[in-house]
């Protein structure tokens, strides 16, 4: 039932120059395919680099260690937790900006309208009024566009399949970066208050990551401020710690869901995690809702009132109807076996929207043209809708900020209004907390079809913006709508209570398309703040989660795909098991010297069709040819320090006053260290010799050949390792496995799978 | 229950029997016991000692009198202006009267001792507690209805805007049966244009007025209870606005579709070309292959396929 064809590539790529041992195995292979193809969710990007997790355990590291007493670690142990305080507080701080700010813009935005729209009812000429709306959505949402087009592209989405490849291991560029932050911040408000269908949960992970980033750094290399603390943690060990933390703010700021935000850092980074630190980043996320809370209640005027823990707040679930009875749990497995096709749906929509995006969309001014024009569709599907419907509802006793009346009678207001004519949030809120009667059913289903298309349409583009909320609004309108018909089969049973399946179908459609497990219930139990819709919640997940697998993966999935990531899955994939380092590595391997000539090290740095990161040192050995013994392992960062500093054999023997190179010298070059270009190596320099015997890591993780793939994968997976030097039995070099070599090995729908590398 | 060895039905029945006579002969034995009781108070209480008192002080009953009588006519005002709602133009004396006599038993002290005032007797003696309960419903209503809103500061009348509300809504219902006099009662629903034309005036005057009170009032207050203004003003306005709308089908008819499915097929349009042009103009992006450095073996292939064979 297979074509060979499908692994007919792994053999066409190949043309490399192999060692005499094992030249034997090459096999003629007809060369060249074209090679420049269009997009595919089958690709590798070279872009993307790998984080040093696994300290370089060098001489000069080990000699500082050692310099640290008992009580100076103390220090350090402080240090962290007052840098999660600070993480807490600053995400806290930054959620409650964003809340403000877009309460009152759109606020602004809405009264405009709704007092436009009042006039020209009575006079006649709806369609300016329609204009009106559209032409303020398209410019709002054409300067959050722009922002993040032109400025940082990688603000763009909700952030969180970039930090959940962070926290995996992969350096996304300028993805921790200051300016990523503001244009982030900026670009949520924009779009929010544009009238998209998104949410600004989803990109308050982000930000909480960069905060962390930021703050356990003590500079911005952004500003050029250089605070001089927190100095030891600048490496990639720590800092992802830190994000980890961050992260976990986020979701407890967006949530109010300090326990799940933990969970999704534990979900999404799990596998560098020790109890200290779940410790720390549980600390971080109560400092940041009880942050966010104390602000707004000063905010909203009732003082030290902490009511309202997140940006989102579903409200309280604890009256006498919104109890469930074992009968009830078919009925939500039900929901979630609809809400896991829902989103398996929205989901290939997408994958084919997003693919489209990348092939044609990939000039800025496009896609900021594209926004806007998303933007004055959403507001023009939203103005016809409620322009058609019939559906009036008494004003009195509802409470609905802004009530459209149009051609209703006096004192009613449009139904449909509430849900298009508001931020999507307080629409998810009316639809869980509304009095059963207060929609129609042709109004929610109008409304769930229009906002599914929307939804899917706005996620991917350039904007910064999140989807959990869209999510849950489309879940909440079939949810209530599916409430109300049970209610109707039901003849009204007190039981079926619309805000209850509203809740459920919200739950299973978030779960359905984002398909996160642990973490998604925890966040809805903790912001409904019903414990005991705990078993409902999980059951409807876990339904959603198996049925939308069966068709097509997670969302953030898909497009840490589409964007050809070396993400690295908790383990191999099943059937790799014949699999071996050898058939894995890449080979042959460029490897230096103990003591080498600057030259060499030069030309190996500056050559572009190799921009490998690590270096294998070999002892020095006349006989160039010969591959000899592994001694260590050095990092194409720390020969840049090297070089940059001139420490060479030549110039140590001249000069007796130059100072030894310290770890300090290469942490202050982290994390942006200068390509080799911009460092000036003089003729004569290049003859000089360079001994790196100091500076590499002397213990570098070595697997023998025959290991297998499942074995390296864990290996790798496990220890956070960015090389992986595959040696024989005399302890020479054979190749090298990093992070692409075992990615690139991913379970299709026809089995193994090898992805190919391509430069984006 | 029935012992195991009971071999027949029949005695259940007796034994049931018996039981019942019991709980018969324990009956009238109670009462006698609870007459002594009193009669036992009543001679402590003609010798002047302290006990449970079984009677009020007079003072004390005449004060509950009051209250009983206060309370029956507020609830008899009530019940009837409950439609059309006229609860605080015509009750708030009453209601005043109430909470006047309750306080006067709340602070009200008898003259036997400070522990047996007339407060702790009538108010807080039993488990009913009528008279708080009363009370309290009596507030509720209010509370709910919202009356303190349309009533002058220190509750004596209604308030001026309130007048002037009630004025305008009086002068608005004249205006509607002036012009549907000369009408047949059994007229079609369409041929109310008349009354729309002579009294719109009068009718967008009217909703104005209630929608600024409704401002003023949104701005001024922060309860809960505030958002609302008193039942009287809203039940008047929601009478005139059904009558308007719903009756005599004035509402705004709904216009100007045309330009409306214009304008909007003219913006949904707009994607579509975006799409189409940038499919067929833009330059597809293409992505360049690398080559991997890596062993070619047989192994390699055969391995693979061999896990699809």
């Amino acid at each position: 039932q297979l074509t060979p064809s499908s692994f007919l590539r792994i053999g066409q790529l190949s043309n490399v120059d192999l060692n005499e041992d094992i030249r034997e195995l090459e096999t003629e292979v007809p060369r060249q395919r074209p090679n420049e193809i269009p997009h595919n969710e089958k690709l590798l990007s070279l872009k993307y680099e790998s984080l040093d997790y696994d300290n370089s355990e060098n001489q000069l590291f080990l000699e500082e260690e050692r310099r640290i007493n008992h009580a100076a670690f103390r220090t350090v142990e402080i240090k962290r937790w007052v840098i999660c305080a600070m993480i807490g507080i600053l995400t806290g701080l930054v959620a409650c900006f964003i809340d403000i700010v877009v309460e009152n813009l759109a606020g602004l935005k809405y009264r405009v309208v709704k007092d436009n729209i009042d006039k020209f009812t009575a006079k006649g000429g709806l369609s300016f009024s329609l204009l009106l709306w559209a032409t303020l959505n398209a410019s709002v949402v054409m300067v959050g566009s722009l922002i993040v087009a032109f400025i940082e592209p990688v603000a763009a989405g909700s952030g969180i399949p970039q930090i959940k490849c962070y926290l995996n291991g992969v350096k996304i560029p300028h993805v921790v970066r200051l300016k990523t932050l503001v244009i982030k911040v900026c670009g949520v408000i924009l779009s929010v208050v544009g009238g998209l269908a998104v949410g600004k949960e989803g990109p308050m992970i982000h930000s909480g990551s960069v905060i962390a980033a930021g703050i356990s750094q003590g500079r911005s290399t952004s500003l050029k401020r250089d605070f001089k603390i927190f100095e030891y943690f600048r490496r990639d060990t720590e800092k992802r710690d830190f994000v980890s933390a961050g992260a976990a703010a986020g979701v407890s700021a967006a949530f109010g869901a300090p326990v799940g935000g933990v969970l999704f850092s534990l979900e999404e980074g799990a596998s560098f995690w020790n109890q200290f630190l779940t410790w720390r980043i549980f600390f971080a996320s109560m400092i940041s809702t009880f942050t966010l809370n104390s602000v707004l209640s000063v905010y909203h005027g009732n003082a030290w009132d902490l009511s309202s823990p997140g940006l989102i707040n579903f409200g309280r679930f604890d009256s006498e109807k919104m109890g469930y009875t074992i009968q009830e749990i078919p009925i939500f497995i039900f929901m979630g076996v609809v809400g896991g096709i829902l989103g398996a749906l929205f989901n290939a929509l997408n994958y084919w929207l997003t693919m489209f995006r990348i092939r044609y969309i990939h000039r800025p001014c496009l896609q900021v043209v594209e926004a806007m024009l998303v933007a004055a569709v959403t507001a023009t599907v939203g103005f016809v809708m409620i322009y058609c419907s019939r559906d009036c509802q008494p004003i009195q006793g509802s409470s609905v900020a802004y009530p459209l009346q149009l051609f209703c009678a006096d004192g009613e207001y449009n139904s449909m209004a509430t849900a298009f004519f508001n931020t999507p949030e307080k629409s998810v809120v009316n639809l869980f907390h509304d009095p059963p009667g207060s929609y129609n059913p042709m109004t929610l289903g109008m409304f769930t079809l229009m906002y599914f298309f929307l939804a899917c349409w706005t996620y991917g583009l350039t904007v910064s913006a999140g989807v959990f909320i869209p999510s849950l609004l489309i879940g909440a309108a079939w949810g209530r709508l599916f409430g109300i018909s049970l209610s109707y089969l039901t003849k009204g049973s007190i039981w079926a209570d619309p805000g209850k399946y509203a809740l459920m179908g919200a739950a299973a459609q978030l779960g359905g398309i984002v398909r996160m497990t642990l973490s998604l219930t925890v966040i809805m139990m903790e912001a409904t703040g019903n414990v005991t819709y705990g078993f409902p919640i999980m059951l409807v997940l876990m339904t959603a989660k198996i049925v939308g697998d069966y068709f097509v993966e997670g969302l953030y999935d898909m497009h840490i795909q589409l964007q050809s990531v070396p993400f690295l899955h908790w383990e191999a994939p099943v059937t790799s098991h014949s699999l071996t380092a050898r058939e894995v590595m890449s080979t042959p391997v460029t490897c230096l010297r103990r003591i080498e000539r600057v030259g060499t090290v030069v030309d190996i740095l500056s050559d572009t069709s190799s921009n490998h990161n690590g270096f294998p040192v070999v002892e020095s050995n006349p006989d160039t040819t010969q591959v000899a013994g592994l001694r260590g392992l050095i990092l194409r960062s720390q020969l840049i320090v090297l070089l940059k500093h001139k420490v060479f054999v030549e110039r140590a023997n001249l000069s007796l006053v130059q100072r030894r190179l310290k770890l300090k010298d290469f942490r202050d070059a982290y994390p942006r260290f200068p390509p080799i270009q911009s460092i000036h190596v003089s003729q004569d320099e290049r003859e000089c010799m360079i001994d790196l015997s100091e500076f590499m890591n002397p213990s570098p993780y070595t697997v023998p050949q025959e290991a297998s793939l499942p074995r390296v994968f864990k290996l790798f997976r496990a220890l956070g390792l960015r090389h992986l030097v595959v040696v024989d039995n005399r302890n020479e070099v054979v190749g090298m496995v990093t992070r692409k070599d075992l990615a690139r090995y991913r379970l299709g729908k026809e089995g193994l799978e090898e992805l190919s590398l391509a430069q984006t | 229950m029935a012992p195991p060895w009971c071999p027949c039905r029949a005695l259940l029945p007796a034994l049931a029997l018996a039981l019942l006579g019991l709980a018969a002969a324990a009956g009238p034995r109670q009462t006698p016991a609870l007459e002594l009781a009193q009669e036992l108070a009543e001679e402590l209480w003609s010798a002047g000692l302290p006990g449970d008192l079984p009677e009020l002080e007079p003072e004390c009953r005449s004060l509950l009198a009051a209250f009983a009588e206060g309370s029956a006519a507020l609830t008899g005002c009530l019940g009837r202006r409950a439609r059309p709602v006229r609860l605080c133009q015509g009750c708030h004396g009453h209601y005043r009267r109430l909470l006047a006599q309750y306080d006067s038993i709340a602070r009200a002290v008898g003259n036997s001792s400070e522990s047996h005032n007339c407060a702790k007797s009538i108010l807080t003696s039993d488990r009913l507690q009528i008279v708080v309960t009363l009370s309290e419903f009596f507030n509720e209503t209010w509370e709910a209805a919202n009356c303190a809103n349309c009533l002058k500061n220190n509750s004596e009348g209604l308030s001026n805007s309130t007048e002037e509300f009630l004025d305008l809504f009086n002068k608005s219902l004249t205006c509607f049966e002036h012009n549907l006099q000369g009408q047949a009662i059994d007229l079609s629903p369409n041929n109310y244009t008349e009354v729309c034309k002579n009294c719109n005036e009068t009718y967008t005057k009217l909703n104005d007025l209630y929608n600024h009170l409704q401002r003023m009032n949104r701005q001024g207050g922060e309860s809960a209870h505030s958002a609302h203004l008193c039942i009287d003003v809203e039940d008047a306005m929601n009478i005139t606005r059904k009558l308007w709308s719903r009756t005599f089908n004035c509402s705004l008819p709904c216009s100007d579709t045309v330009p409306v499915i214009a304008v909007s097929s003219f913006i949904l349009f707009l994607p579509i070309v975006f799409y189409l042009s940038s499919f067929l103009h833009s330059k597809q992006k293409k992505r360049i292959l690398i080559l991997p450095k890596r062993i070619q073996s047989n192994a390699n292939l055969v391995n693979i396929q061999e896990k699809y064979s």
